[in-house]
C-alpha cells in the first residue's frame, strides 16, 4: 500500500514538474514576441487633429510619418534628439499616419527602438485624406514625411516635406527658444 | 548719357530679376490643370529611350510617379494595372516614371519585373520630370488628353490601403472625358511617400 502511495506521489511530482516546465517555456515564449514598447500611442481623427494644431503659448512642433516611409525612419533619431534638446521648451509632438492595426505593434515598436518620448498620436483620416492635410497646412501636399512648427501665436514658421533639414529648423526654433545646455552637446 | 545708361540697366535688371522671380514660381507650381505637358524623352530599364509623343494613346496618357520600395505604391500595383488594362483598350495610355535617386537601375529593374507593370516604366535621373511637373509623391498621377492638355493631377483614389475605396478620382476622370462630360474633380492630394530627388 505504501509503495502504491510513493508511485501515485512520485507520478503526481513529474506531472507538476512537466506543468511548471511546460509554463515556464510559456511565458518566455509570450515576452519574446510581445510588443517591445508599452509607448501609448493616442488615436485620433481630424476633428482631433485640428485641436492638436493649436499652440498652447510655446512653439509646437509635429511631425507626421508612418513606419512604412523610408525617409520618416532615417530622420527619426534626428527628431529624437530636438526632442531632447527643447524639451519643455517647446511642444513636440509626432502623428503616424500608419494603418489603425499597426497601433499597438509596428508604430509603438519603432518608437521604441528610436527612445523617443515625444506624445505620440495616430491619425484615422477616414478615406478624407485631403481633409487631414487641409487641417494641417496649404503647403502640404501628401508626401511624407512632413513637419511644420508653429510659433506660439499660431503662424507658421518652419514647413518641410521630406527629410527636416535640421540647420534650419533649428534655426526657425532659435527665434523663439534655446536648446538646453546639456542635451545640446549630444 | 550715363543717367540713361543706368536706368537702361536698371529695367534690365528689374526685367532680369522679374524673369526670375516668374521662373521660380513656375517651377515650383509645377503643371496646372488646363495646361499642355511638354514632350519629354525618358530611357526605360533597358535603355531603350521613349517619348511622350511616342506612347501616348489616342486618348491621351497618364503619367505616374512610382516607387520601388514605397509601400504605398506597393498597395496600388494591382489597381493599377487594373485601370491600366482597361483605359489602355479605350486610348488611354499609362507611363510610369521613377524618379528616385535612391532607387538605383537594377533595383527599379527587378521592381518592374516583381509587380508586372503592365506598362513602361522609364527613369527621370536627376528628377527633372518630377520637378518639371511639380510631383513630390508616389503614387501621383497626371491625366493628360490626347493635345496633352492636364485633365486630372493626384491621388488615384481615396483610399491608400484598398480597401475602403469610395471615391476613383482617376477612373471618374478618365469616365468623363471618354464621354464628352466635364471633370468634376481635377485634383486630389494622397498620403504617400516623398521623392527621394537627392541620394542623401
Amino acid at each position: 500500500m505504501s509503495r502504491e502511495i510513493k508511485m501515485v506521489r512520485a507520478a503526481f511530482l513529474a506531472f507538476m514538474t512537466c506543468c511548471l516546465l511546460a509554463v515556464s517555456g510559456l511565458g518566455q515564449s509570450a515576452s519574446e514576441t510581445a510588443p517591445v514598447s508599452a509607448a501609448k500611442i493616442t488615436q485620433i481623427d481630424i476633428a482631433a487633429l485640428k485641436q492638436l494644431m493649436k499652440p498652447n503659448g510655446k512653439p509646437r512642433l509635429v511631425n507626421f510619418w508612418a513606419t512604412w516611409c523610408g525617409p520618416c525612419r532615417e530622420e527619426y533619431p534626428d527628431l529624437v534628439k530636438i526632442d531632447e534638446q527643447y524639451r519643455g521648451k517647446i511642444d513636440f509632438l509626432t502623428v503616424s499616419l500608419d494603418e489603425p492595426a499597426d497601433k499597438d505593434t509596428a508604430v509603438p515598436k519603432f518608437l521604441a527602438e528610436m527612445k523617443a518620448e515625444m506624445p505620440a498620436y495616430l491619425l484615422v483620416t477616414n478615406n478624407d485624406d485631403e481633409a487631414a492635410m487641409a487641417a494641417v497646412s496649404k503647403s502640404w501636399n501628401g508626401a511624407l514625411p512632413f513637419t511644420i512648427l508653429f510659433d506660439p501665436s499660431g503662424g507658421v514658421a518652419y514647413v518641410r516635406q521630406g527629410k527636416v533639414r535640421i540647420d534650419l529648423l533649428k534655426a526657425a526654433l532659435g527665434k523663439y527658444v534655446a536648446p538646453s545646455n546639456t542635451a545640446a552637446q549630444k | 548719357m550715363e543717367r540713361v545708361s543706368m536706368k537702361r540697366t536698371s529695367l534690365l535688371f528689374t526685367a532680369a530679376l522679374a524673369g526670375l522671380f516668374f521662373a521660380a514660381s513656375s517651377f515650383s507650381q509645377g503643371l496646372s490643370i488646363g495646361s499642355a505637358m511638354e514632350d519629354f524623352t525618358l530611357s526605360d530599364t533597358n535603355g531603350a529611350n521613349h517619348s511622350l509623343a511616342d506612347l501616348k494613346g489616342k486618348n491621351g496618357a497618364v503619367v505616374v510617379f512610382l516607387s520601388a520600395q514605397c509601400p504605398v505604391v506597393r498597395g496600388y500595383v494591382s489597381r493599377l494595372n487594373e485601370l491600366a488594362a482597361e483605359y489602355q483598350a479605350k486610348g488611354i495610355n499609362f507611363i510610369g516614371i521613377n524618379s528616385n535617386a535612391t532607387e538605383d537601375l537594377n533595383w527599379v529593374k527587378s521592381n518592374v519585373a516583381e509587380y508586372g507593370y503592365k506598362f513602361p516604366v522609364l527613369i527621370d535621373k536627376g528628377a527633372v520630370l518630377a520637378d518639371k511637373l511639380g510631383a513630390t509623391v508616389t503614387p501621383e498621377a497626371y491625366y493628360i488628353d490626347a493635345k496633352s492638355v492636364l485633365l486630372y493631377h493626384g491621388a488615384i483614389d481615396n483610399d491608400r490601403s484598398g480597401r475602403n475605396v469610395t471615391d476613383m478620382y482617376l477612373k471618374t476622370a478618365f469616365d468623363a472625358s471618354l464621354t464628352g462630360k466635364k471633370i468634376t474633380r481635377t485634383s486630389a492630394n494622397a498620403f504617400g511617400c516623398s521623392i527621394r530627388k537627392t541620394a542623401d
